[in-house]
């Protein structure tokens, strides 16, 4: 093999060391980052027992998003009336019961 | 794969140093863009699952005109009968506009804080979450005025002094950030909640298995309400998360078909001295194949370096920087914001998909030029 053929794959053997450097290195860190987080995690939970809420602090204005699993459906347009339906489909928990066994119930005249 | 092969298709990458540093920056562009997504739903994700499954069994709330209203605390009397239910607690909280702040806190009762290190709070203590108490510049023992609504009559807001116990740790923030933690007399005071009613119920059930069927019994006993177990919960935060990150990778899509047809372009277009390359390859005894394997190495090699660099921004942006660029899309309008500091929780599964899905295609279309020029007569490559 000519020279600078060997010179080439020696300069992609060393970029490759780099990279693998590199990722190696961020490899340790996600882990370390993901066994604190998962420590954090557990500490926090401690708030989620003393309060009840689980909910993300993602906002405080808009309620729909800061405790969207207890916002009625409709609190993303009742905090911006004429803003666009946001999130419409992952804010919504039905109610359930027998109601809709009784509005399903028809008397013929 | 031979070396030779390998040395060679090197060389042509220098030969083209231009065009492929070109590519692979767009490359890792719009795999950092798509990589701080995923980095950044899947982190969400995983902590919300990991609190949600932290909630109450049930939460019971009272709908009135369709909106949330309060409950009658007599009415946790007809919960606590139902087989299964361990305990109701009628809960007192709910939003505070903080003029000074120009955002919503939410207050929240707790009866016991113990689990928290800290002592029973006593009336008009609190603790503030770390978003709150640094937006309003508050330390431990410090004393801030709150306007109160007051439903007794009078015209004027009036004015609660309400003492920081402590600060809960920023580490809490994403979770706790814009909470204030006080005992049910505060609550209800700052909230404006008379003392026979309440935000909602928590119940505790137990075996957790039993929860759907004392939620039925619950709608039963008493009607207009709305149970919201656990597993809803961690529904709806999943929908949510899913909904978002998914409507943030379609807007990015025309970001990865621009790259595709930039790439297209420049790849298609085989200039001269490509055209002879190629012809000199095949004069001098180069299979169509061979051609070809340089040809995929050089693309490889060009789509390898950008997919790294684009992954390695993408981690670093989305877990060091805490996403900057992506956090306005995912939190909702207010003055209070956690910083947005997330632990890795992504599939590498799902990370092998996302790169397959950017790269096979580029891969793809770096081969259909050089396989039409490898296919033509040396000879007419070299006239």
């Amino acid at each position: 093999m000519p020279s600078f053929a060997r010179d080439r794959l020696r300069a992609l053997a060393v970029v490759a060391s780099c990279v693998a450097v590199i990722v190696v290195a961020i490899a340790l860190d996600a882990r370390a980052r993901t066994l604190r987080g998962r420590a954090l995690r557990e500490q926090n939970a401690a708030i989620v027992r003393v309060t009840g809420l689980s909910d993300l602090a993602l906002s405080t204005s808009s309620t729909w998003l800061r405790h969207p699993s207890l916002a009625p459906a409709s609190a993303g347009a009742s905090d911006a009336p004429l803003g666009l339906d946001v999130d419409p489909a992952g804010a919504v928990i039905a109610r359930r019961g027998h109601e809709r066994a009784i509005e399903l119930q028809r008397q013929a005249p | 794969m031979s070396p030779a092969l390998l040395a060679y298709a090197l060389g042509a990458m220098r030969r083209r140093a231009g065009r492929n540093v070109a590519i692979a920056l767009g490359l890792a562009v719009v795999v950092l863009a798509f990589a701080t997504v995923l980095f950044t739903s899947e982190g969400l994700r995983a902590m919300s699952q990991a609190y949600a499954a932290e909630a109450p069994s049930l939460t019971v709330e009272r709908l009135v005109a369709g909106r949330a209203s309060l409950v009658d605390v007599a009415d946790a009397a007809r919960i606590a009968p139902i087989p299964s239910v361990r305990s109701v607690t009628p809960r007192v909280w709910g939003y505070l506009y903080l003029a000074a702040l120009e955002a919503n806190v939410t207050i929240v009762s707790s009866r016991s804080v113990t689990t928290l290190e800290q002592a029973p709070l006593e009336d008009g203590d609190a603790l503030f979450g770390s978003d709150v108490a640094r937006a309003l510049g508050l330390r431990a023992g410090d004393r801030v005025a709150v306007s109160v609504a007051n439903s007794s009559g009078d015209e004027v807001p009036v004015p609660r002094f309400v003492r920081v116990r402590s600060v809960l740790d920023p580490s809490s923030a994403l979770l706790a950030g814009d909470l204030v933690v006080v005992n049910e007399t505060t609550a209800r005071e700052l909230l404006d909640v008379p003392t026979d009613r309440a935000t909602d119920f928590v119940v505790d059930v137990f075996p957790p298995e039993e929860s759907s069927i004392v939620s039925a019994d619950i709608v039963d006993a008493l009607s207009g309400t709305r149970v919201i177990d656990r597993e809803s919960l961690g529904r709806s935060f999943e929908l949510t998360f899913d909904a978002r990150a998914g409507l943030l990778s379609a807007t990015l899509v025309p970001a990865l078909l621009a790259l595709l047809l930039l790439a297209w372009e420049r790849l298609t277009g085989l200039s001269d001295e490509e055209r002879r390359e190629i012809g000199v390859l095949k004069a001098i005894g180069w299979s169509t194949s061979d051609v070809l394997s340089a040809r995929l190495l050089e693309a490889g090699l060009v789509a390898a370096f950008g997919s790294v660099l684009g992954l390695v921004l993408a981690y670093l942006h989305a877990f060091v920087l805490g996403a900057p660029l992506l956090a306005p899309a995912l939190f909702g309008w207010s003055n209070v914001r956690p910083a947005l500091v997330i632990a890795p929780a992504t599939d590498p599964v799902e990370l092998l998909m996302l790169l397959a899905a950017i790269v096979v295609p580029f891969a793809g279309i770096s081969i259909v030029p050089a396989w039409r020029a490898a296919n033509v007569d040396p000879d007419r490559l070299l006239r």
